[in-house]
């Protein structure tokens, strides 16, 4: 079964609304009459070729690095991130 | 310096005295000790006898949505008001590396969302030449600091126009780069498709040492191009420039002002006075390249910042389950500006929109780009006015957020071009832009060199 998604929810921001103002562009963007309407087919934005991928192999942080990840927990304990009660629903 | 007529450390200390003192609101936090500890190194060179490169010793300001290590970057937020930046991005790192010593992170609008530098919790920042209107934005600290001589140069981060926008109203150079020429790596990311870093300065000579610095490929960001660097010679004179264009519809707006259009005409016959040729060219109209950069902009904001939920870093509310904590976290911590790009960027990547609206959205930006090609074959660079108008009074924008988003007609469109753009300060009471064919920054800097010559 579907279940309808508001902006709300989708925006995890309680009570959010769409907007008059951001409503008004958008209408603009529906009026609209694209040459092509499948967009990206002619244009090649900024893909990477395979040949210069970075290489795909775990980098380790620096201590610094980490000390700050772990400064920057909103609550911790022991060293270890403290999240709320994951398991619900 | 080398002169020892003013020592580094003396330098350092009489910027960071003016940037605690001023009333401006460009500082979000002053880099002091830092900034003390690398003055002195340098002194101890010079003081040595070594050579010094042509950055080492130079203070200069970083807008608050750069990783600096060790330094808290708030993005003039809230939710991030505590958070300390665990790395160093890309292009200030390189800063770092060439001697360039950082005093202060700058102001802004909230996570670069905003036109006028008002949406940040900071206070608005004022402009430098009449303290009554709006700094611009998002980069206003930036601007505004460089303008007033707090630092020698600024880093600004440009998406729609943030960069050149506060360039033009606090009469400064300000230069969005090639999409992809300076690396993103450690910008907090707004719309990742168009954001670009960008220096502000007082000088075009300024703007080129800085830009070659950032430049170059960077693994940690695949959407980095090789670019050569720009010697001062090769932009020394027009040579190569032949004709402009300039959009006839631009200037043709309604929402132009009377005193903008006629002196961007003036300065369009100075030009062809001195034997270039100028093209009228045809683009898009405002509103449709006004709603193309905001759709998009807004679908790429909301994924960006959907991983700030005060889970692992940021200023996390408590409320009970994980999905209301979340919720309240973000609704407690965003500004109302950020709240309004999330909530439209979800809203046209939804179901039932995505189609109507930011396909379609997608499939303007393509034909916009096919425009620039063409117009590129045609023309070496675009000149346009940066600004419809002169900046509005603080407090007016936040009333009116179309308008807002309207005032951003003529920078965006280079924006969704990936083009290499510079406001100047010459021509209107905003600035011109001058903008060439994707990496071709080196002709922007050319012309501007060319008008600095005529105006």
């Amino acid at each position: 079964m579907s279940k309808i998604m508001t902006v709300d929810i989708l925006s995890s921001i309680k009570g959010a609304q769409p907007s008059e103002a951001v409503s008004q562009l958008f209408e603009v963007i529906k009026n609209a009459h694209p040459a092509n309407n499948n967009p990206s087919t002619t244009v090649n934005y900024n893909a990477v070729s395979l040949n210069d991928l970075r290489a795909d192999k775990v980098v380790e942080s620096s201590a610094s690095e980490k000390q700050i990840i772990k400064d920057n927990f909103p609550k911790g304990k022991g060293g270890y991130l403290v999240v709320t009660k994951v398991i619900e629903d | 310096m080398v002169s020892k007529e003013l020592t580094c450390t003396a330098l350092v200390q009489e910027k960071i005295a003016l940037l605690k003192q001023n009333k401006y609101n460009t500082v979000n936090c002053l880099l002091s000790e830092m900034a003390l500890d690398l003055a002195a190194k340098v002194d101890a060179k010079i003081s040595r006898g070594e050579r010094i490169g042509l950055l080492e010793g130079i203070p200069f300001g970083i807008k608050d949505v750069y990783m600096l290590q060790g330094t808290v970057t708030t993005a003039s937020s809230d939710l991030l008001k505590q958070y300390k930046s665990a790395y160093t991005a890309t292009a200030i790192q390189k800063l770092l590396d060439a001697g360039a010593i950082p005093l202060v992170k700058e102001n802004c609008d909230s996570f670069g969302h905003g036109s006028s530098s008002e949406n940040t919790i900071f206070g608005a920042v004022k402009n430098a030449v009449n303290p009554e209107f709006v700094a611009g934005g998002s980069s206003g600290g930036s601007a505004v600091n460089v303008a007033k001589e707090y630092t020698v140069f600024s880093i600004g981060g440009d998406t729609g126009g943030s960069v050149r926008q506060p360039a033009g109203y606090n009469h400064i150079y300000g230069l969005k780069p090639t999409y992809g020429r300076i690396s993103r790596y450690g910008l907090m990311a707004y719309a990742s498709s168009t954001d670009c870093v960008g220096p502000l300065a007082k000088s075009i000579e300024d703007i080129r040492i800085v830009l070659n610095v950032m430049s170059g490929k960077d693994v940690r960001d695949q959407t980095t191009v090789f670019s050569e660097e720009i010697s001062e010679d090769a932009i020394g004179t027009p040579k190569g420039i032949n004709t402009i264009g300039y959009f006839k519809n631009f200037i043709e707006s309604k929402a132009i002002d009377a005193e903008v259009k006629a002196d961007f005409l003036a300065m369009i016959e100075k030009i062809k006075s001195k034997g270039i040729q100028v093209k009228e060219l045809d683009f898009f109209k405002s509103d449709t390249l006004v709603s193309t950069y905001y759709t998009l902009a807004m679908a790429e904001t909301a994924s960006n910042l959907s991983r700030l939920d005060g889970t692992n870093y940021g200023n996390r509310v408590e409320s009970g389950s994980l999905k209301e904590t979340y919720a309240v976290t973000r609704s407690e911590n965003f500004s109302e500006e950020s709240k309004r790009r999330i909530v439209g960027g979800n809203q046209v990547l939804s179901q039932g929109f995505s189609d109507a609206i930011y396909l379609k959205a997608l499939a303007l930006r393509d034909q916009i780009l096919e425009n620039f090609n063409k117009d590129f074959e045609e023309v070496d660079v675009i000149l346009s006015p940066v600004t419809p108008s002169t900046p509005p009074k603080i407090g007016d924008s936040l009333k009116d957020p179309l308008a807002m988003y309207l005032s951003d007609a003529y920078t965006v469109g280079f924006s969704l071009g990936q083009l290499p753009t510079l406001t100047v300060p010459k021509g209107t009471a905003t600035g011109l832009q001058i903008s060439a064919a994707k990496n071709k920054d080196a002709t922007v800097l050319k012309f501007a060199n060319f008008l600095k010559e005529i105006v």
